[in-house]
This record gives structure tokens, C-alpha cells and sequence, in this order.
């Protein structure tokens, strides 16, 4: 049984259809990117699963309950996926492990103590323990993206969502947080990961999903869809990518 | 009757000074800070009620709001006590002022925040609780410190209901040994050394909560 599984989900702000019938299922241990032109709905779609934009219609069936149905707990929901967004979005007046360890302790109720052995324990997996103290405005882009993802790891999510976390940082940065999310894909992280970027797409994809104007139009390994496709849109789109080969 | 002398008499009306801002500060901490939480939400008779209420206490001048509480309300029945009437008046007055410092310094707070908050599965009112509030207070510290100035410089207007605070022990101190010049002179130095010794500890306040790498060091 899939970990996530989405059937004719329809996202409609106003008049505009941003999601149109996407069906899509994430197994368990999985990573899988989706990728496509801006404004394609990736980061909605992202955004439906854990329920930030309640979907129109359809269904998600999330660890075989079905959370498009009245009366789920949201916050018990989101409880379970972690969300690392494109712009870090830490809290800027606590210290890196005050932001880990603020929803430890106030939604896990764990005690001060047990919080720091947990946030600390994740810093150290992804090389943040010695910023621990410092405050996000002192750190760097990637610095600011490992910690926003260690924040979103500690509650031990059974998914981990990414939308474009490289995207704001500059290729030597993106390079360090690339790194960070190979090795929790090594470690078989369960993700859902939207990027533009290609070079992460094929060190930590199972599978890469293309979209284009709320569908999906293909779903290959990262290999097959850059290189070569029989779709002149996926084509064209990753026109540039044959360069990495 | 030296000018020592002279400032230990006024400074026994020191202490009604400091009280009265102090309760006149925190009640207008209270007002405003209701007030800017009620901004938040988007209801139309709310967000016009707030309106009047700012427009209103912030133009209204204190004496005149002080006069109307204290020797106006009597009149339909309502008897307010002297301390009541001045800290309810710079409450109200400093209340819509502080309204709109917190309604800008919550405008500063990253929505997105709030949002991540959200999406760990806090709810809104704990976003609120240890986003968004710590982070408005640290940005609302220097116009709060300058709301506080202007408190503690209307407290003489305490005299006119009878409140013996500094500017009363002076009114009374000055046709007895006829020396106005030093006794308001005197005045002056403690409202001073009450202004100095209060934003001292502000800055040490504002030094404490300062986020460090986001504001100037």
C-alpha cells in the first residue's frame, strides 16, 4: 500500500484550474521529485497533500486514511509531514535550536531536555551542531536550508515534503544542501521533493514527475525524462540538462 | 530652604508619578495591544470600529479627555475616581498610539513563518503565541520606548484632578517659599532623572531582545 495516494485531485483558485485530475502515489522509503515550467502547480500540489490549500476535489488516502474527508485532524495530519519550504521560513527571533526544538516541545511536549538531545542529535546529522546557537539572520542560505530541514526531521515526519529548496541559493550552497538531502535519501527518507533543479533531481530521485499546466504528463526515472524524451514539451524543457550527461 | 531641600520635597511626589505611568503604560500596552490583534481580523464593522477609536484618541488632547472623564462623567452618574481617571485617559490615549506601532511591527513578521508553524501542525493561536507575538514585541520596543516618553511627560496634567505627584507638591511648595524658578527648576531635574533611570532600563531591554544579525548591534 502506498504511503500517499492521490486520485483526480482539482485545485481551482477563483476561475483558474491549477491542478487538473492529478493522480500520483508515494510508496513508503520512496523519493520522488516533481518537476516542471513555473507556475505548472508543483508547489500547489505540494501544498494539497498536507492540506496548506484544502483541494477542490478528489482524494488523498495518507497511511490508508483518507484525509480529503470532513472532520480529519489537520494538525495530527502535518504532525506527520515534515514541510521545508523555498524560502527557509525560520523563525527568526530563536536560535537554530530553539527552531528545532520549539515544536518538540510544544506539539510533542517533550521536556527542554529531551528536545535538545533530539534537535542536537539531527544538527549533528546534517553538520549544523556548531551554528546551533546562532540566529538564522547569521547563517547562510545553505546554513539556513539544513537547519529549516533538521527543524522539519526532528518530528520524525513519515514524509518529508521539499518545495524548491535549492532554488534561492547560489550553486555552491545548493551543492550543501543537495549533499544533506542525498544522505537522508541514502538513509531512505521518504520525499516529495519540487525543484527546477535538475542536478538535485537525479542524485535523489526514485522517480521524477513532469508536470505542465496541472497535469502530469510523465513519470520516468530522471535519466529517461531528461534525455531524449518522446514529448516535445518535456523535450524542450530540458534542452540545457543534456549538457550534464 | 536649600535646593536639596526643595527636590526632597518634590520627590515625595515622585512615586505617584512613576505609579501613575506605569499603570498608564500597562493599560495602554493592554488597549493596544487588543487593538491591534483586532486588526487582524477582516470584518468590516471591526476594522471601521477601529478606526473611530484610533482617529478619536489620538486626536482628542489630554486634558480635554481627562476633564471629560473626571468632571464630565459625574454628570450622567458615573463617578470615576481620581488615579482611575488619569491612567483610563493616557490608557486610552497611549492605547490607540501603541495600536498602530504593534499593527506595523506585525506587519514585519514573516507570514511564512507563521505559515511553517502551521505546517509542523501548531495552531494558529500558537503561531501566534511564539511567532508572532515575541517578534512583534522585539520590533514594537523603540516606539514603545517612545510612547512611554510621552506618558510619563502628560503625567503633571495628575495635578488637575488632584493626584499629588511631583507638579502638585510644586504647586503647593511654590506660594510658600515663593522661589518658583528653582522648585520648577527642581521639577524638571526629577522628571530628568525619571526619564534617564526609565530608558536605561529600556535599553537594556531592547539590548536583551535584540535578534541578533537581523537589527544593528
Amino acid at each position: 500500500m502506498a504511503l500517499i495516494e492521490v486520485n483526480n485531485l482539482v485545485k481551482q483558485f477563483d476561475d483558474k484550474i491549477v491542478l487538473k485530475e492529478v493522480n500520483l502515489a508515494l510508496d513508503e522509503g520512496q523519493v520522488k521529485v516533481i518537476m516542471g515550467p513555473s507556475g505548472c502547480g508543483k508547489s500547489t500540489l505540494l501544498r494539497c497533500l498536507n492540506l496548506l490549500d484544502p483541494p477542490t476535489s478528489g482524494r488523498i488516502v495518507f497511511k490508508g486514511e483518507e484525509i480529503t474527508r470532513p472532520g480529519v485532524d489537520v494538525r495530527k495530519l502535518r504532525q506527520s509531514i515534515g514541510f521545508v519550504f523555498q524560502n527557509f521560513a525560520l523563525y527568526r527571533h530563536l536560535t537554530v535550536l530553539d527552531n528545532v526544538t520549539l515544536a518538540l516541545k510544544k506539539i510533542k511536549k517533550m521536556t527542554a531536555r529531551k528536545a535538545t538531545e533530539k534537535a542536537s542529535y539531527e544538527l549533528e546529522r546534517v553538520g549544523m551542531f556548531e551554528h546551533r546557537d546562532k540566529y538564522p539572520a547569521q547563517l547562510s542560505g545553505g546554513q539556513k536550508q539544513r537547519a529549516a530541514i533538521v527543524r522539519a526531521l526532528a518530528m520524525d515526519p513519515a514524509v518529508l515534503f521539499l518545495d524548491e529548496p535549492t532554488s534561492s541559493l547560489d550553486p555552491q550552497m545548493s551543492r550543501e544542501v543537495v549533499s544533506v538531502i542525498n544522505k537522508l535519501y541514502l538513509d531512505n527518507v521518504t520525499m516529495f521533493c519540487v525543484t527546477h533543479d535538475a542536478f538535485l533531481a537525479k542524485y535523489i530521485s526514485d522517480s521524477v514527475v513532469f508536470m505542465d499546466e496541472g497535469v502530469i504528463l510523465a513519470e520516468e526515472i530522471a535519466e529517461r525524462l531528461f534525455y531524449d524524451h518522446p514529448d516535445p514539451r518535456i523535450r524542450q524543457f530540458y534542452l540545457g540538462v543534456i549538457d550534464m550527461k | 530652604m536649600t535646593f536639596w531641600q526643595i527636590l526632597q520635597v518634590l520627590a515625595t511626589g515622585a512615586g505617584f508619578t512613576i505609579l501613575v505611568t506605569a499603570a498608564s503604560m500597562s493599560a495602554g500596552l493592554l488597549i493596544g495591544l487588543a487593538a491591534a490583534m483586532l486588526s487582524r481580523i477582516r470584518w468590516k464593522p471591526v476594522q471601521h470600529l477601529l478606526v473611530a477609536f484610533t482617529f478619536v484618541f489620538r486626536g482628542i488632547p489630554v486634558l480635554v479627555l481627562l476633564f471629560i472623564v473626571f468632571f464630565g462623567l459625574p454628570s450622567i452618574g458615573i463617578r470615576v475616581p481620581p488615579f482611575l481617571s488619569m491612567v483610563l485617559t493616557l490608557g486610552l490615549i497611549s492605547g490607540a498610539y501603541l495600536a498602530e506601532i504593534f499593527r506595523g511591527a506585525m506587519n514585519s513578521v514573516n507570514l511564512d513563518e507563521i505559515l511553517a508553524a502551521e505546517a509542523m501542525g501548531m495552531t494558529r493561536a500558537q503561531g501566534f503565541l511564539y511567532i508572532m507575538l515575541p517578534q512583534m514585541f522585539r520590533f514594537s520596543i523603540p516606539g514603545m520606548i517612545n510612547e512611554f516618553t510621552s506618558v510619563l511627560k502628560y503625567t503633571p496634567f495628575a495635578y488637575t484632578v488632584g493626584i499629588p505627584e511631583i507638579m502638585k507638591q510644586a504647586m503647593s511648595l511654590t506660594p510658600m517659599i515663593m522661589r518658583g524658578l528653582e522648585v520648577y527648576l527642581a521639577v524638571g531635574i526629577i522628571y530628568f532623572v525619571i526619564y534617564k533611570l526609565c530608558l536605561m532600563c529600556f535599553t537594556a531591554l531592547e539590548k536583551r531582545y535584540r535578534i541578533p544579525g537581523l537589527s544593528a548591534d
